[in-house]
């Protein structure tokens, strides 16, 4: 059953949306950087962006009554799984598709586990 | 060079996501095929979901659905279009001509038809519902006389007004039968709130396909979380 | 050899002089397409200008239409363009191509003036045959709808018997399989039916697996081809992201048809699939910033592409209830297209005045490289204005029609008349001048480029291709 946003709720679905997009943009550029720069310091700033994330995502649902629907509950954990888990299967598949080009490259990367 | 190596890395090899891409767009373009053919079914004039044309020889009202809790069109009791009855065929013959000048009018380069279209003017899916047009007795004329001259009324304090596109009155019939027919589909709650024209009157009761709560009930009011979907 | 820094053709092989003449109409239309659209704006503002002279209908009807038709200019433009390189033999048929070409953009013209000229007619099928179909982005008549199958199938045979009679690449394979559900998803366009419903469940088939699949894979094989050749990447590599995209964009992109069947008739089970859908919508995104950020690193290069971001809030339907049919879809929509086609086939543009120039120099130290630095800046600073203009109104719209309103008439014009509303839509005029300026230093810019350049091209250290 479809639960409309109540009207009270409008704005904090908006900005919660826009809070999930910002903080996935911002988990998977940090994840992605201190990957390529080799500067494990840099990781915990991206797990703070994935907590951002987690949390607009838990509002958003709130606010949208998503949490109202066992399928839309799903929906919501396999998000949350999702964006936790696809920054690292990206990274993953970018190295493993350029491993022949390591070889002769100049930029050294660290090919698996940062640590 | 390269292709003298050997691919170690299976997940990330060329082949494996040849594979991939060609099974998953396989795959997804047979589940959309399936799924089409019983949308299809569904939203084929004279199904629940998309009445019969001659559905214009009827009162068409939007009501409040406590089990799916939103507003869902309800075909009531006899009320002729222009007060006179249509048999099935004359009815999608009116209903076709309504459609067809909307299209060669371009209606949808500034309104929505069902929410798709431009955003110059109002939506057009429940048309025939709005209480813009006074009385539930007025309403065919009125519609008709905006219809062909549309540009003597201005609707806002912009000054935003539509043009006259040279319709007939014969067109503009067939547009209103049109409209009174679109706004008996369900559109599984869209536009939501909406609150359409008293169309009550002392002796009829309708014969709903619905039962209908308290009419243009406020969604607001109802959030009432704990009922069951009454059809999926 | 000409001199270098001249437009010659003989810098071009078969395929590209006709690349260049599609592009050239490509960047015509796209100028038709800004001056309809800015034409649209101010009748927002100034309800009565050219008030039944060229109404709002009408200027948005070739806005739209202005921008289909150049990005599908484009995107040919750009495949005849790779074509020779890509197969390693002369185009097939290339006397077709031509022909075809010509009757293309004679026929764009007609549909255009008819247009402008004759904008409704009575509400006949002839209106719909003749004048104008009146559905939205695919208002071209009839007869037009039919013209444009056969321009495409016979575009398509170009490419097919080229790849076919010479080298068969992996993107050659892919373009081929992409074009052929192009040309036979248009088909489901192409029919009248009394139900609106109907209508508009097959017209999405069109639309939404256009745009958000077939185009978007498309656009994915030139970007390879792009990447290959202007930065040297390896052909193993981008393929392979070749075949990666394309399990991505159709994985997501077929079924999330979805979004777009929540309320038009069809069933209650589309608020599900589309929901889930969209929910997997920003995983590509996350993909495309990892991966772009593992490139800048590895190859030290960018390669970038601006996906429709906000389609992922609007694409659940507890949302789209109140968004559907509002200043919103016109937000994305600006963004979504401007990001990720205008930009690619603007490189593409750009490709091809270096090579038609005799491969000048466009690298650093360009003479007057200050036209495409502003033009660039112009054009995204211009959109970026009229997106959040339009993202403002929308969230009033929202708010007072909707939300509040009750959806009605009333409820519509007390939204639009609403103060934030009309601020939305100046800022947007705003923008839209920006755009305008940043196309017009554009096309100066191409124009010009590398006209006075006398150094030579770098040239990129190519693999052989391993076919």
């Amino acid at each position: 059953m479809l639960e409309p946003v109540k009207l009270a709720n409008f704005f904090i679905v908006f900005f919660s949306a826009a809070s999930v997009i910002l903080f996935g943009a911002i988990y998977a550029l940090t994840f992605a950087w201190s990957r390529l720069k080799n500067r494990p310091r840099l990781m915990p700033l991206a797990y703070a962006a994935y907590l951002g994330l987690f949390a607009a995502v838990i509002v958003l649902a709130w606010a949208a009554n998503l949490f109202n629907n066992t399928f839309w509950s799903v929906i919501v954990l396999l998000m949350l799984a999702g964006y936790l888990v696809a920054p690292h299967a990206i990274w993953h598949l970018c190295v493993g598709t350029h491993a022949e080009d390591l070889h002769d490259e100049v930029v050294p990367i660290k090919v698996f586990q940062q640590r | 060079m390269a292709e003298t190596q050997t691919q170690a890395l299976w997940w990330a090899s060329e082949s494996f996501w040849r594979k991939m891409a060609i099974w998953v767009t396989a795959g997804s373009f047979v589940v959309l095929i399936f799924l089409t053919f019983d949308t299809v079914k569904q939203i084929t004039a004279g199904t629940k979901r998309v009445p019969a044309y001659s559905a214009i020889n009827n009162r068409i009202d939007y009501v409040f659905d406590a089990g799916r809790n939103f507003q869902v069109p309800v075909i009531g009791v006899e009320e002729p279009l222009f007060g006179k009855k249509l048999t099935e065929a004359e009815a999608e013959a009116m209903v076709s001509h309504g459609k067809l000048t909307t299209q060669a009018k371009n209606c949808m380069g500034c309104h929505t038809l069902l929410g798709n279209g431009a955003y110059f003017a109002p939506d057009l899916t429940k048309a025939w519902l709005d209480p813009a047009w006074g009385s539930k007795d007025a309403r065919e004329q009125a519609m008709v006389d905006f219809l062909m001259h549309p540009e003597l009324a201005a609707h806002n304090a912009l000054g935003r007004r539509m043009p006259n596109l040279g319709i007939t009155e014969d067109e503009a019939r067939a547009t209103v039968a049109f409209l009174k027919w679109m706004s008996s589909i369900d559109t599984n709650g869209f536009p939501a709130n909406f609150k359409p024209i008293d169309q009550a009157d002392a002796a009829a009761v309708a014969a709903p396909v619905a039962e209908p709560a308290a009419p243009a009930a406020d969604l607001a009011a109802s959030a009432d979380v704990s009922s069951t979907p009454a059809q999926q | 050899m000409a001199a270098l820094g001249m437009l010659t053709s003989a810098n071009l092989n078969g395929g590209q002089k006709l690349a260049v003449k599609y592009f050239t109409v490509a960047i015509a239309l796209f100028g038709a397409q800004v001056l309809f659209g800015m034409l649209a704006g101010i009748q927002y503002l100034k309800p009565d200008f050219l008030f039944g002279i060229l109404d709002f209908s009408v200027n948005r009807m070739l806005h739209v239409n202005a921008m289909v038709v150049w990005l599908l200019f484009g995107f040919i433009g750009s495949v005849y363009w790779m074509l020779e390189d890509e197969s390693g033999i002369p185009v097939v048929g290339l006397g077709l191509g031509n022909l075809i070409f010509w009757i293309f953009t004679l026929a764009v013209v007609v549909v255009v003036v008819v247009y402008l000229l004759v904008q409704v007619g009575p509400g006949e099928q002839s209106s719909i045959w003749l004048i104008n179909e009146g559905r939205e982005y695919i208002e071209a008549p009839r007869w037009a709808d039919i013209g444009i199958v056969v321009c495409v199938l016979a575009f398509f045979y170009n490419v097919a018997a080229t790849f076919a009679k010479g080298k068969f690449t992996n993107i050659g394979g892919v373009l081929v399989m992409d074009l052929i559900a192009l040309a036979g998803l248009y088909l489901a366009g192409m029919y009248y039916t009394p139900n609106i419903s109907m209508d508009q469940h097959w017209w999405w088939w069109v639309i939404h697996l256009w745009v958000e699949a077939t185009w978007e894979v498309l656009v994915g094989c030139l970007m390879a081809y792009g990447l290959i050749k202007t930065m040297g990447v390896r052909r193993k590599i981008v393929e392979t992201w070749l075949y990666i995209e394309v399990a991505l964009m159709f994985g997501s992109g077929i079924l999330g048809l979805g979004h777009h069947y929540f309320w038009i008739g069809t069933p209650e089970y589309w608020f599900t699939i589309g929901g889930f859908f969209s929910a997997l919508e920003p995983i590509p995104l996350v993909a495309m910033v990892v991966h772009a950020v593992f490139d800048a690193g590895h190859h030290k290069l960018k390669s970038s592409n601006n996906p429709a971001l906000g389609g992922f809030m609007h694409t659940l339907p507890q949302i789209n209830l109140y968004t559907h049919g509002t200043q919103w879809t016109a937000s994305h929509g600006h963004l979504a297209f401007f990001g990720a086609y205008a930009t690619m086939v603007i490189a593409f543009f750009y490709m091809a005045i270096q090579k038609w120039r005799g491969d000048v120099w466009m690298g650093a130290n360009l003479v007057g490289a200050w036209k495409w630095k502003w033009a660039i800046f112009m054009l995204h600073a211009g959109m970026i204005t009229m997106v959040m203009a339009m993202l403002v109104s929308g969230y009033e719209q929202s708010q007072i029609e909707r939300a509040i309103g009750g959806s009605t008439w009333m409820a519509y014009f007390a939204g639009q008349e609403h103060r934030w509303f009309m601020q939305g839509m100046f800022w947007r005029q705003i923008g839209g001048w920006m755009f305008s300026i940043g196309f017009v230093l554009l096309v100066w810019d191409m124009i010009t480029i590398g006209k006075r350049e006398t150094r030579a091209a770098y040239v990129l250290p190519t693999e052989t291709v391993t076919a």
